[in-house]
Order: C-alpha cells, then sequence, then structure tokens
C-alpha cells in the first residue's frame, strides 16, 4: 500500500505529526509560552466594544424609545415589545381561540422554519461535495482549486446576481428554453420563479457553499490510515462513515450550520428578488420599519431576530463544542 | 404606536434628543480618501439615480463655477440619510411624500422663495396644487399641503414667503401592460384584479404606494369606498388588506416589485401582464422592443412630486452655492435633461426652452414623435411615430386621483402589509 | 503496473460518480452566472432579460467608459480599497485572538460570545445604531472610518473561526522544541509559527475581502459622502437597469478566477518553503 502514505496531505497548515493525546491534555492543563494575551485580544477587544457593543447597546435603549412619524423620541416605553408580542382583540373568532398570535411572531416563526429547512438542503447537496474534495481529490493543490471554484459565484456582487436569477428561472429564462428545446414540456413553466421553489433553491445555492468549506476543513483532518484500516477490517462504507467519517465530521458540519443559519435569518434580499417579495421574513419586517422611520419597533424586531439566533447559535454549539472539537 | 403621533409636537423632537454637537463638524468639508473629484470646494447633493446623474452634476459646475458633488443613493438609503444625516449634504432631492417625516425633524432649513430666481415660471401644479384652474387637488399628501412655511419651517396653512423646498420632477403613475398579453386595452384601475390576468400581476412593493394601488382597484370595482386614499382608518385598511389576502391566495400575483429597474424586467421578461408601473418604466420596456402601454384609467392617475431642499446644517457660502444649485435646476437645462427619461419638471417654460421642438411635442403635449427620439444619454428610445400614453402633461395633471403619502396610520398599514405578504 | 481488481474499478466508480455530482452542482451554483454572461452580449437596444436583441460588445465598451449614475470606477476602486483593508485587519486580528484562545484566560467565553455576535446583530439596524452614537459624538461617517470599522466586526468571526481550526491542529511541540533551543518569542513566532499557518491567514483574510466587498446593509449610513460598490449598484437600480452590470458581473468573476491562480501559486511557493 504505497498509495496511503501519498494520501496522507498536510492539509491548511502544512505536515506535521498528529499530537498525541497526552500532549492535548498537556497542552490544556499547562498554558504554552507564547505571546502576552491581553496584547493578542486588546486591538480586537477594543474594537469590538467600540463598533459592536456600543451601537448594540443603542440598539437596545432605542426599542424603549417611542416612535413618531418623523423618528423617535426619548420616551421609556415598553410599546414596541407590546406591538411586537400582543395582537388586538384577545379573542380570535376565525380560530375560536384566545390570543392569536401576532403576525411578528409568526413571521418570525417561517423565518426560522425557512432557515432550518434550507440548511437542511445546503447539508444534503453539500456534504457529499465536502467529502468529494476531502476524500475523492488527491492533491491539496486540488482540493483548495475546486474549492475556491465553488466560493466564486460567493465573491460577484450578489446585487448582480440578483439581476441574473430572472433570466435563468424565469418564464424565458435559460431554464425553461432549455427545457422547451428538449421537449420535456411544451409551454414555459412558471413555478421556478417568484415560488417557493424558487426561492430554496436560490438560497441553496447562495449559501450552501458556506457550509461546504467547514465541513471539507474537519473532514481533511481524518487520518486516511485509519480510513484504510478500517476497511482492511472488512467494515462496510456506512459503518466507516458512522462511526469515524460522521463523529469527525461533526465540528465542521456545526460551524457551517452556524454561518448558514445566521446568514438565512437575517436574509431579506432574496425573499424580495427571487421570490418577488411575496414572502414577509423578520428580515423584509426590520427593513420596512426601518423605512418608515419606525426605528424603536426596527430595533424590538432586530433583537428578537438575534435572540433566536442567539438560542439556535447555543444549541449548535451544545450539540457540537467547537472550541474543542474544532 | 401609531395612534400617538399626533403627540408628537408637545414632546422632545428626535432632533433635539440626537443633539447639536454634529453641528461643529457640519459642512466641514470632509475630503474623500482618496479624493475621486478634484472640483474645488464642491457643495454636496444626494438623490436617487433619475436625478444625481454626472452628466446633470458636470454641467452645473460648468454653469455656475462651483463643482457639485453628487451621491447617488437608493430609495431606502435617501430616505434614512435624509433624514438622520444632514450634515452630510447641502441639497437633497428627495420627494414631497417623504415630508411628514422630514418638516417635523426639521432636517431641513425654509427656502425663501425671494432667492429663487425663477420662482414666478413654477407651476402652480405645488404652489396651489391645481395646474389649471379646473383641476382636482387628488387625495393623500399633495404637495400643495407640504410646500408652504413659516420662517421657522412650521408649516402654514397658505402661502407665505418661505416654503419646505423647491418642486422639481415630477410625474403620474398608473398602470402598465402588455397589450398582446392582456388582449385588450386597460381603462380602469378595476383590471388590476381581473381574473383574465390571473398569475401575471405584479404591484409595487413600498406599502404606502402598493396599497394605493391596490385601493384604486377596489374602489374602481364597487368593492369599496375609501374616504381618503392617502390616508386610510384602519378599517379602510382592514378590508382592503383582507381583500388583497384573498386575491394572493388565489394565485393572482406573481411578483411585488421594488425598484424600477425589477418592473422593467417584469414586463420585459414577459412575467406578468399588467402591473403598477412608472411611466418611464413604460418607455424602457419598449426601448427594449417589447410591446408596453402606459393606461390612464378613467379613475385617475397617482401622482408623485420630487423637490429640492437644503439643510438645515448648510450655511454662510455653502448655503448660497446650494441655491445657486437650485436655481440652475430650475432654469430649464435639467428640466429638459429629465424630460427625456420622461418626468415632467417643475418650469415648464424654461424646460421648452431647452428642447428640440420633437422631443417636447412629444413628451408635454402627448403628440406622435416626429423622429425617432433619444434619452439623454444617447440611446435611441422612442420609435418615430409613437405616441406617449397618458396624453399631454396637462391631461394627466387635471386628473390626479390621489399623490404618494405616508398615512397617519402608517405603522398600522405596514403591519398589516407584512401579513398580506406572508400570507 | 496496475491491475484492474474488483476494489480498483469500485474505486473509480465511486470517483466518477462524484466526480459528475460535482459538475453538476457548479453548473447548479453557476446557473446564474451563465445567463449573466450571456446577456453581457446583448445587443445596443437589449436589456438585461431575454430575449436578446442581437449581439455586440456595446455594454462592454460602456464599461470602461465613466457611468451615467453615480461613479462605478470610482466606487469600485473605493470597494476594492475598503475590502483590502478589512483583509489586512481580519487577517491581523484573527490571528492574534485565536492565538490567545490556545492558552485558558478570564472572560475568554465572553470575548468568544462577542466576537460571534457580529454575525448576528442585523446589519442595517448595527448601521443606524452607529450611526446614532457617531451623531452623538460629532463624528462624520465615511466608508474608510466607520464603514470600514463594521465591515471588520463582520468579517472577524469568520476569519476568527478559521484561525481557531488552523491552532487547533497545530502541534505546538516544535515551538516548545524552538524554545528550548533559547530563541525568544518573536523568533519562535516568525520562524516556527507563521509558516505553518500562512495558508490559514491567507483564507481569513481572503474571507474578510468578500464579506467586506459585497456588504451593502452595514454600509448604507456609514459610508459618509462617498458610495462604495454595492452602494452604487443599489443607487442605479433606480434606474433602468443595463447590461453594462453584468459586463461589471462578468469581469469580477474573471477576476475571482485569477486570483484563485494566484492564491494557487502563491500557495505552492509557500509550501514548498515551508518544508
Amino acid at each position: 500500500m504505497t498509495e496511503a502514505g501519498q494520501t496522507h496531505h498536510p492539509g491548511l497548515i502544512g505536515e506535521q505529526p498528529v499530537p498525541d493525546e497526552s500532549a492535548v491534555r498537556e497542552k490544556i492543563i499547562r498554558p504554552v509560552e507564547g505571546f502576552a494575551t491581553g496584547w493578542l485580544i486588546a486591538p480586537a477587544a477594543i474594537w469590538l466594544f467600540l463598533i459592536l457593543i456600543v451601537p448594540l447597546a443603542a440598539i437596545i435603549v432605542f426599542s424603549f424609545f417611542e416612535s413618531t412619524a418623523h423618528g423617535m423620541v426619548f420616551d421609556l416605553t415598553v410599546h414596541s415589545y407590546a406591538e411586537f408580542f400582543l395582537t388586538e382583540g384577545f379573542f380570535d373568532s376565525e380560530s375560536n381561540s384566545f390570543l392569536k398570535i401576532s403576525v411578528f411572531i409568526k413571521t418570525l416563526g417561517s423565518t426560522i422554519y425557512f432557515t432550518l429547512l434550507t440548511m437542511l438542503f445546503c447539508l444534503i447537496v453539500g456534504y457529499p461535495i465536502a467529502y468529494f474534495l476531502a476524500m475523492q481529490v488527491q492533491e491539496f493543490k486540488w482540493q483548495l482549486a475546486l474549492f475556491l471554484l465553488c466560493m466564486v459565484p460567493f465573491w460577484t456582487s450578489y446585487l448582480i446576481r440578483a439581476v441574473a436569477w430572472l433570466p435563468m428561472l424565469g418564464r424565458r429564462g435559460l431554464i425553461n428554453q432549455a427545457l422547451l428545446g428538449m421537449g420535456i414540456v411544451d409551454k414555459p413553466v412558471s413555478f421556478l420563479f417568484y415560488s417557493e421553489f424558487g426561492y430554496m433553491l436560490a438560497l441553496v445555492q447562495i449559501y450552501v457553499v458556506l457550509g461546504i468549506g467547514p465541513i471539507f476543513f474537519s473532514l481533511a483532518k481524518i487520518d486516511k490510515a485509519i480510513l484504510e484500516a478500517a476497511i482492511d477490517m472488512g467494515a462496510t462504507p456506512f459503518q466507516i462513515f458512522r462511526e469515524i467519517i460522521g463523529p469527525m465530521s461533526l465540528p465542521g458540519v456545526a460551524i457551517g450550520m452556524i454561518f448558514i443559519f445566521v446568514m438565512i435569518m437575517g436574509e431579506f434580499a432574496t425573499a424580495v428578488v427571487v421570490y418577488g417579495g411575496k414572502t414577509s421574513t423578520t428580515g423584509t419586517v426590520i427593513l420596512n420599519y426601518y423605512g418608515i422611520a419606525n426605528y424603536p419597533f426596527a430595533a424590538v424586531n432586530a433583537l428578537m431576530l438575534m435572540v433566536a439566533m442567539i438560542i439556535g447559535i447555543v444549541i449548535i454549539l451544545r450539540v457540537v463544542d467547537i472550541r474543542k472539537e474544532l | 404606536m401609531a395612534k400617538d403621533k399626533k403627540k408628537t409636537s408637545s414632546k422632545v423632537s428626535r432632533r433635539q434628543f440626537v443633539g447639536g454637537a454634529a453641528g461643529a463638524v457640519a459642512a466641514s468639508s470632509v475630503v474623500g480618501f482618496p479624493a475621486i473629484v478634484s472640483a474645488a470646494d464642491p457643495i454636496r447633493a444626494i438623490g436617487l439615480g433619475v436625478s444625481i446623474i454626472n452628466e446633470i452634476q458636470s454641467r452645473a459646475a460648468k454653469d455656475i463655477g462651483f463643482g457639485i458633488r453628487g451621491q447617488a443613493l437608493g430609495y431606502g438609503a435617501l430616505f434614512g440619510k435624509t433624514l438622520n444625516q444632514n450634515d452630510q449634504y447641502e441639497v437633497s432631492e428627495c420627494y414631497f411624500d417623504m415630508f411628514d417625516a422630514m418638516v417635523p425633524s426639521k432636517v431641513f432649513q425654509p427656502i425663501d422663495t425671494k432667492r429663487i430666481r425663477d420662482w414666478d415660471k413654477v407651476s402652480n401644479l405645488v404652489k396651489t396644487g391645481k395646474l389649471t384652474p379646473g383641476s382636482q387637488i387628488g387625495q393623500g399628501d399633495a404637495p400643495v399641503t407640504k410646500l408652504w412655511v413659516d420662517k421657522d419651517g412650521n408649516p402654514t396653512d397658505g402661502p407665505s414667503q418661505y416654503i419646505s423646498a423647491v418642486p422639481a420632477a415630477h410625474n403620474a403613475d398608473s398602470l402598465g401592460y402588455n397589450p398582446d398579453d392582456t388582449g385588450r386595452a386597460i381603462e380602469s384601475w378595476a383590471e388590476l384584479y381581473s381574473p383574465d390576468f390571473k398569475g401575471k400581476v405584479a404591484l409595487i412593493n413600498v406599502p404606502q404606494v402598493g396599497v394605493m394601488d391596490a385601493a384604486m382597484g377596489m374602489e374602481a370595482l364597487g368593492l369599496a369606498k375609501f374616504g381618503d386614499k392617502g390616508d386610510m382608518t384602519r378599517a379602510e385598511i382592514d378590508t382592503l388588506i383582507e381583500f388583497l389576502i384573498v386575491k394572493k391566495k388565489e394565485g393572482h400575483f406573481r411578483a411585488f416589485w421594488e425598484t424600477f429597474g425589477q418592473s422593467v424586467n417584469l414586463m420585459v421578461s414577459g412575467e406578468v401582464a399588467l402591473q403598477s408601473m412608472w411611466s418611464p418604466a413604460v418607455t424602457a420596456v419598449n426601448a427594449e422592443g417589447v410591446k408596453c402601454v402606459y393606461a390612464s384609467p378613467k379613475e385617475g392617475m397617482r401622482g408623485w412630486h420630487g423637490a429640492l431642499a437644503i439643510s438645515a446644517k448648510a450655511s454662510g457660502k455653502k448655503l448660497d452655492q446650494a441655491y445657486e444649485y437650485i436655481n440652475w435646476w430650475l432654469d430649464g437645462w435639467a428640466g429638459a435633461f429629465v424630460a427625456r427619461q420622461g418626468y415632467y419638471f417643475s418650469t415648464p417654460a424654461n424646460t421648452k426652452k431647452h428642447l428640440p421642438k420633437a422631443d417636447w411635442d412629444f413628451w408635454y403635449e402627448g403628440k406622435p414623435a416626429a423622429m425617432e427620439l433619444n434619452d439623454p444619454f444617447g440611446s435611441p428610445l422612442v420609435e418615430k411615430g409613437a405616441v406617449r400614453d397618458g396624453g399631454s402633461y396637462e391631461q394627466r395633471f387635471k386628473n390626479i386621483a390621489v399623490w404618494n403619502s405616508i398615512m397617519k396610520e402608517n405603522d398600522y398599514l405596514v403591519k398589516r402589509w407584512t401579513e398580506f405578504l406572508g400570507s | 503496473m496496475a491491475r484492474w481488481t474488483p476494489e480498483r474499478k469500485r474505486k473509480l466508480r465511486v470517483k466518477s460518480g462524484f466526480s459528475l455530482y460535482y459538475i453538476v452542482f457548479l453548473i447548479f451554483i453557476y446557473g446564474p452566472m451563465i445567463a449573466m454572461f450571456i446577456l453581457s452580449f446583448q445587443g445596443r437596444r437589449g436589456g438585461t432579460s431575454f430575449p436578446m436583441r442581437g449581439w455586440s460588445l456595446h455594454w462592454w465598451k460602456k464599461l470602461f467608459e465613466p457611468s451615467l449614475v453615480g461613479d462605478m470606477q470610482g466606487a469600485m476602486g473605493r470597494s476594492i480599497i475598503l475590502a483590502i483593508m478589512v483583509m489586512i485587519v481580519i487577517a491581523l486580528f484573527s490571528t492574534m485572538l485565536a492565538m490567545a484562545f490556545r492558552k485558558k484566560f478570564r472572560f475568554s467565553n465572553v470575548l468568544f460570545y462577542t466576537i460571534l455576535a457580529g454575525l448576528m446583530v442585523p446589519g442595517v439596524l448595527l448601521s443606524l445604531g452607529l450611526a446614532m452614537v457617531l451623531r452623538q459624538l460629532g463624528i462624520s461617517p465615511s466608508w474608510y472610518t466607520s464603514a470600514f470599522a463594521v465591515h471588520v466586526v463582520w468579517a472577524l468571526p469568520f476569519g476568527f473561526l478559521v484561525m481557531m481550526a488552523v491552532f487547533n491542529r497545530f502541534d505546538s511541540s516544535l515551538e516548545e522544541a524552538a524554545r528550548d533551543m533559547g530563541a525568544s518569542e518573536w523568533v519562535v513566532f516568525k520562524e516556527v509559527t507563521l509558516p505553518l499557518i500562512t495558508p490559514g491567514i491567507v483564507a481569513a483574510g481572503l474571507f474578510g475581502f468578500t464579506l467586506s466587498y459585497d456588504e451593502f446593509a452595514r454600509t448604507t449610513l456609514l459610508s459618509g459622502e462617498f458610495n462604495t460598490l454595492p452602494l452604487d449598484i443599489n443607487a442605479s437600480m433606480t434606474q433602468r437597469i443595463r447590461p453594462t452590470l453584468f459586463a461589471l458581473g462578468t469581469v469580477s468573476t474573471l477576476f475571482s478566477l485569477v486570483m484563485i491562480g494566484l492564491f494557487l501559486g502563491i500557495y505552492t511557493i509557500l509550501y514548498r518553503r515551508s518544508h
């Protein structure tokens, strides 16, 4: 088996011996020497404090302001929160029940639902690509090249790509032309665009690459010798996946899912362009209220969105402690 | 939330809250890094891509002897910047329907009509609300109701020496349609809901504007009567949205568009047969070789009116230059320029002087084009013999049913609109 | 010579299956770009959607002339400068932070989640919040100060997680060996650590570049008096959208492909040097 040696590629940080268990433990217990922590974290910490924490605090303060037609005035009130959670009329005659859920909670709910669904599709579509790159492509250089090739669409301005969706998926778009040309349909189909289908398709297309990267990264960590050994011992591909590949790629899956999760939760442009604005996401709600200068209410929606994101991320991190397993 | 709006005047205004500290750095010319524009000491103008056009600003600079640095923005960014960052511009090329937010927050300074050279030539459309004595003013935020202010920028009941902003480009919007797809001429807003066009209809996705188009249609169908479509009550909004939700669930709407370009592409690519549309967008569709007609519904059109406003932070030399720039806009060259994009300008007499006869006849008089006409950038736009739909300038603006507005129940409207889109 | 054993054949089948899937996947994610590419050769009278009205290089020529609305070339220049600034800071900060996180320190959890919070604050609101704070302080926003600062906050979590992953796989025995031989911290970093983590730093920096170059929501109220490219494109959509936009998109795609080529070249050189 001369191949096994060659296929053990160096990965992003160059070829190194695999650290043994005791060394790892030692690293954790006894701090290694190095630059002083304070100096390393100070610049970024100050930056984050000024540019993230302070404005975030301002947003929280704004959420308690009173909105007027021309902006907001200082007036400690939970008005905007009430607007978010409560609906007028405690009795809903339509469903014959008390306490109708407010439209904003519903919107947040459907945003979460769409996000989870898209994450699932991204995983299904993206995992095999990451697997292909890490396991089937032998040379690291080519792994990287093929991965970056997936990144290219991501580097083309989002706003430009948004305009290109219509000629791709529309009634006279490329797909319909191809379908017509091949005689699969006899008149253009319209479900491709301005539809839930098109919306999903677009979200997967845009964000799947954010999942592929981290998964590829953790798959590339797996020592191929272990896999060869498992095969030699007669393990089936399914067993290998369940016992070795699956668990070892979990941190990558977690990070990838976090990236996709936060991106789609805050998404608004795709809903407008590809779904033709036929849905409301919390992102579009924030934008709409921002647009009419109701900043307190936009802030409340943003904060609720953040809370949902934090809960999501905490759940993902509970499943996989990426700080340890990365 | 919404019902408290009337209280605003008694409370501390947002401007007081955000403090005067910004004044210190205001107008101080912040040099770009790297300095892309080298013109000495320019004034700053912000606006949409329809008026912040390089050719306009460089011509202005040539005519009036100092630079104008234009920053083109999208609609949302223009609104946000005009309201929140009046230290970032001297002149905002904005819209009268934004003024419910801008006037009370005092982000502009009142403009002295005595310093506007051609004030006499500004048409009556905004001064009295009536272009010709027989015209109707129209519902909603008619610009005349936002124009007059006192020396301190507070709205006044009638004419005064001061105005909130100088009237600029304007137009009347209605429906655009592809006659091949609809198979008939569209003469009423009611057609918006015709089952014949199911799945091939689009509305504008700006709640404040889309809701008016939708209301025009519902009223034309005789399903509802609105007191003031530019200022609906909650009950009226409910009626309308519930009707829209039913229609949406039937699959009546193909899409909701947000930008000019999107609406053009919807029509060119055959996605819709009929949609809310702006007149210049219809012209753009035609220029791309796709048939599109601009309807002139018997119920009237929905108008909007642009404005040239001066930031409250502008003072001294910058203020003089801002006045100079606005005077230049009224002088006619710019009016002719935007005319060839399909917009009207508030000083028609001056515009006429700068527009070739063939263009004037086509754009303002509603006559057939005597020859092929170009857009201001030199691309062919109108074929010989074509007629501008919607008739002459006068015909259009005599019959404005409603003006773009921000309602008192705006928050409630946006809430119900969110529900509509999410349904 | 290798024999065609059933095992080899099976492997080959699996591999070609995956390759085929990869190609289909590429076509899938490149879909809109294909439409964009074709339409950039739209005829003079055509627009940004099908049908084509003849073919021409008209819109490509327009790309190099001054733009009608806004200032596309200027905006692009600003966006590239801004993206490079963000790239450098992200590469630096991500590395420093990830190095700090190799050791335990007080409040490390707080810092960790604060970094991640950059992902979670909705862009328009962060933009508004900071714009209001700056107004209070009397500071004018501009693309190279406030927009730059916010872009760093946005891209930092991405770069940071990349560098965390790099250091978690890092074998510190090499560094310790160097220390034992009496090398100073700085020498250890420069001679041992840096060469090993350079590809990771480049990856983190690239994240910064990408995310900054395309950012719209976070820039709206913070770019000051000059537009970045996304703002400029957004403004141009209040007009008729012209195929020049697609020519621009095609150019940036080609540019990305060239960058990948360069990146590969740099990687190859660095990799050789580190051995």
